[in-house]
């Protein structure tokens, strides 16, 4: 299988460079590997059909700031973020600036394929922004109150200590969340969640 | 030469007589005068001092000369003379002088009675007098105005301990009006045991000369009027005049500053405190960090090798297992990192809104505090325009305290030591700069600064720097270094202004 889609892969580690261009080249992909964001806006013109693997933690310039700089030079290719683990409120505001998905360093699965897959695909217009509110509404408060702070990013130990009660529960209420809000990650969550203008609070 | 004196008088008169030459030689104003009032003769003294020539005073009427204020008072002491009532008067009137000026005086005047009775007046001239009492009245008031206006309490004391001067300082800090506290023995401001010694100080002193205390000063613990203690800085001196001995002591109450001196060991223990569990939560942090990459590429290797080996036709089933539990130990040294992670993350962050100003001026006089500043010109360059900006001051703290103690370690030994903390805002980012004059870092040592456990200090962990990425990461901000030109090495930071 191969595929005329060009990965960019923009991260200052060796390693995960090297290791993330095999696996996209493994999946039929051409990979271009960048070790700062000042070598990757060097890269011109840029392939119609391109998406881009970006660190949010870069020297020099972060990946905010990129997709800040992107956007002001037009520069159209979708972003799929990269962040260590738990760092879902960086995450977040990487989403609010226009990200197409964000995925937590290392992936034991294929996650970062079938995130590629998602953000080649023109955004789905087919689950609007009526259905996902109507997901929403379908959430017990105390669900709605445990969404908040799934998508600000608290693991369950503080989300029990913020909501007081027990990380037992909180788990049950998660599960219950992606359930009814049909998402498969939490990055999928979380952009279902901007999607209806849900802000993650703090 | 004028007109002469009335011949009627019994008075000296020839130029060469003794007592005409003593007369006119006289450093004080001299004048006869007649029952009349009227002058019969006056010395030079006394023509210097009205300012007329003798022929112009002559028979003149002395009240004319008179102050108008004055010459009531002249007048009934003259007719009491006249009268026999008295001998003689001494009076201060004043005179006016040809130039219109007030000249004050003492005149003393007795009456020679005889067939013709006159009078002799002395005039001293009051204006030197005067002038010195004006002199030490406004030096007396000069002082006044210090003893009232020097924050320290001054207390003078006579040789026996008793008070004679107690300033408003002092009725401050002591709570005694100085009504209250004058002619007290200075023991009632003492607590015990002093305020029983205190006096065989003093006579111990008297006696010996031994200075413990005068001229050398220390802290000792002062009584307020309530009975309530507190500690003060005692300087003694000591003026001798005549036979007199008095003691002035100057005293500042300390209450304040040990007050402020706690304040900041508490804070700085409190900081210390926190950075030490802040660097074993950074520490974990900046190794979670460093962990997830190698372990994201194992994962990705992994991948994709088992994709490459699904391409291929005849694979041992051994490999294909071995592969996929390498994927699992990966997985679980993923989920180790994940529990690290959210131990960390138990360390809430508090952010709230902070003047950058405020953290700077805090921060800096934290680590300024100890012998490493010595010697080093510190300059704090802020803007009071800058906005606020929301995060963790504790953490931000550490950053700025880190950086600062690092430029201070820097310049250690060099020859030039200038401390600079610079603020500005930019871009919706408030960037803080921590400027040394130290010897700097060369490029290579410059690009992996901020990895963990990677040091120039002989005995650092390598850990403060990295931590000072992780917090300035954590709350969207930036941090970098870059060697000065001249010399020294510019750290710098950004928070966003909105969080």
């Amino acid at each position: 299988m191969t595929d005329d889609t060009t990965i960019f892969i923009l991260d200052d580690d060796d390693a995960v460079r090297d290791s993330l261009s095999m696996l996209v080249e493994s999946a039929g992909y051409k990979a271009e590997t960048f070790a700062s964001c000042r070598e990757f806006l060097a890269r011109s013109p840029l392939p119609s059909r391109a998406c881009l693997l970006l660190d949010v933690h870069m020297p020099e310039m972060t990946g905010l700031q990129l997709q800040d700089e992107m956007a002001r030079r037009g520069l159209k290719v979708p972003v799929i973020v990269m962040t260590g683990q738990g760092d879902v409120p960086i995450a977040v505001r990487a989403m609010k600036a226009g990200a197409r998905d964000f995925i937590e360093k290392p992936c034991s699965d294929n996650v970062i394929l079938d995130s590629i897959r998602n953000a080649m695909t023109p955004p789905a217009k087919t689950a609007g922004d009526p259905a996902i509110a109507k997901r929403v509404a379908e959430l017990t408060p105390r669900e709605h109150d445990v969404m908040l702070q799934m998508v600000a990013g608290n693991p369950n130990k503080i989300t029990a200590h913020n909501l007081g009660i027990s990380p037992r529960t909180v788990e049950i209420h998660r599960a219950r969340v992606m359930e009814k809000m049909a998402a498969r990650s939490l990055s999928e969550l979380v952009r279902l969640a901007l999607a209806v203008g849900i802000e993650p609070e703090k | 030469m004028g007109q002469k004196p009335s011949k009627s008088v019994d008075a000296p008169t020839a130029p060469d007589d003794p007592y005409r030459r003593l007369f006119e030689a006289a450093a004080i104003g001299i004048n006869w005068s007649g029952p009349d009032d009227r002058l019969i003769e006056v010395n030079q003294k006394f023509c210097a001092l009205v300012g007329y020539r003798r022929d112009e005073l002559l028979s003149r009427n002395i009240q004319e000369i008179t102050h108008p204020d004055d010459r009531a008072e002249d007048r009934r002491r003259i007719a009491s003379l006249m009268s026999g009532e008295i001998s003689s008067y001494s009076l201060e009137k004043r005179y006016i002088h040809k130039d219109g000026t007030i000249i004050p005086a003492r005149t003393t005047s007795s009456l020679m009675r005889g067939r013709h009775p006159y009078r002799v007046a002395i005039i001293e001239d009051l204006r030197p007098q005067q002038k010195a009492t004006l002199q030490q009245r406004e030096s007396a008031a000069r002082l006044k105005s210090i003893f009232d206006a020097v924050p320290d309490a001054m207390i003078v004391i006579n040789e026996r301990g008793i008070i004679e001067s107690f300033s408003p300082s002092a009725e401050s800090m002591f709570g005694f009006s100085a009504a209250e506290a004058i002619g007290q023995n200075v023991k009632i401001l003492m607590p015990s045991p002093y305020r029983e010694q205190h006096d065989s100080y003093l006579e111990r002193y008297r006696k010996t000369g031994e200075r413990h205390i005068i001229g050398i000063g220390r802290v000792v613990t002062g009584q307020r009027k309530d009975g309530t203690t507190f500690p003060m800085e005692l300087s003694v001196g000591e003026a001798i005049t005549g036979d007199t001995r008095l003691f002035t002591g100057f005293i500042r109450d300390l209450t304040e500053r040990e007050r402020s001196e706690r304040r900041i060991e508490q804070l700085q223990a409190e900081l210390m405190h926190v950075a030490r569990l802040g660097e074993l939560g950074q520490m974990g942090a900046a190794l979670a960090h460093e962990l997830n990459q190698p372990l994201a590429a194992i994962v990705n290797y992994l991948l994709a090798a088992r994709r490459l080996l699904q391409t291929l036709p005849a694979v041992s089933p051994r490999i294909s297992e071995a592969m996929e539990k390498a994927a699992a130990q990966a997985d679980r040294a993923g989920q180790v990192i994940r529990r690290l992670r959210a131990f960390v993350a138990r360390r809430e962050t508090d952010r709230r809104e902070e003047n950058v100003n405020g953290l700077i001026e805090e921060a800096a006089a934290l680590a300024l505090v100890g012998a490493k500043s010595a010697g080093v010109t510190t300059r704090l360059m802020l803007r009071p325009d800058l906005p606020p900006v929301v995060v963790d001051k504790v953490q931000i703290q550490q950053v700025l305290l880190n950086l600062i103690r690092n430029a201070l370690e820097a310049m250690d030994s060099s020859e030039k030591r200038v401390l600079t903390v610079e603020a500005a805002a930019q871009d919706g980012m408030v960037t803080v700069t921590v400027t040394d004059t130290g010897p700097g870092l060369s490029a290579e040592v410059t690009q992996n600064l901020f990895q963990p456990f990677v040091t120039t200090k002989p005995r650092g962990m390598g850990v403060g720097l990295s931590i000072c990425r992780s917090i300035v990461e954590a709350h969207g901000g930036r941090i970098w270094a870059t060697p000065r030109a001249a010399g020294g090495m510019v750290f710098a930071f950004t928070v966003p202004v909105e969080a």
